[in-house]
């Protein structure tokens, strides 16, 4: 079978990455890697440039990664990783989508075989979806 | 002229989130464009003006259709795979409702 987008989610929470990791895993199914990054180092609320790469390590299985983050200071950590393209594992996009709907839509996308950009473009649909 | 096909079941259960991402993955590996078309719950309501559509592709607008239980649903394909699409989804929506959410 060919290789599926993985997806990276990073949160200012470990709880709340693992979380959506586990909400999106069971709505897509477990054929898509969904790594979570939440958190700091020493289990604070915050940001780890070093949980984002060992995620993005885990999640890239041949097909490239959509890294969906949180809020703030997650989208700079993140941004501070793709300035160095040559220390990522493969194809990286990063999705400007809310948290849980948009990892909810790109973990159905990429479970279906959707390429990157497929992926990528089902978590930014997500802005748009309304829930009510 | 593209391939198009239809058919409607009625849940035997809740269209909850789990169902609906089986659902969307399945469909979303035709070519064809597939839509959903929930009924009304009430018997004899008026018209095409309580009917839901959505694409069944995203997961996001299958979830916010809020289908339930006993209601009638119509799949509908239009594309190459169209005939297949609609089997596909139609043997999603008769297995996944049954477990629950």
């Amino acid at each position: 079978m060919a290789a599926k987008v993985g997806i990276v989610l990073v949160s200012h929470s470990a709880p709340l990455a693992e979380g959506t990791a586990e909400l999106a895993g069971q709505v897509g199914g477990e054929a898509v890697t969904i790594a979570a990054a939440g958190g700091t180092d020493d289990g604070r609320l915050g940001t780890s440039i070093g949980k984002v790469q060992r995620a993005l390590i885990l999640a890239e299985t041949g097909a490239g990664v959509v890294i969906l983050p949180d809020l703030g200071s997650s989208v700079l950590t993140v941004r501070t990783l793709l300035a160095e393209p040559e220390d990522l594992p493969g194809q990286v996009a990063v999705a400007d989508a809310p948290f849980v709907e948009g990892a909810v839509a790109a973990a159905v996308t990429a479970a279906a075989g959707g390429d990157l950009k497929a992926v990528l473009d089902a978590a930014q649909e997500a802005r748009h979806a309304r829930k009510l | 002229m593209p391939e198009s096909c239809e058919e409607t079941v009625t849940l035997t259960g809740d269209l909850h989130a789990r169902p609906a991402g089986a659902l969307s993955v399945a469909a979303a590996k035709f070519a064809a464009a597939v839509r959903l078309a929930v009924q009304p719950a009430a018997e004899g309501a008026s018209g095409a003006e309580g009917v839901r559509e959505a694409d069944a592709k995203s997961v996001l607008a299958v979830m916010q259709l809020g289908a339930s239980s006993g209601q009638r649903v119509t799949v509908r394909a239009v594309g190459p795979d169209a005939r297949d699409a609609v089997a596909a989804v139609i043997g999603v929506l008769a297995d996944a409702t049954k477990v629950g959410d």
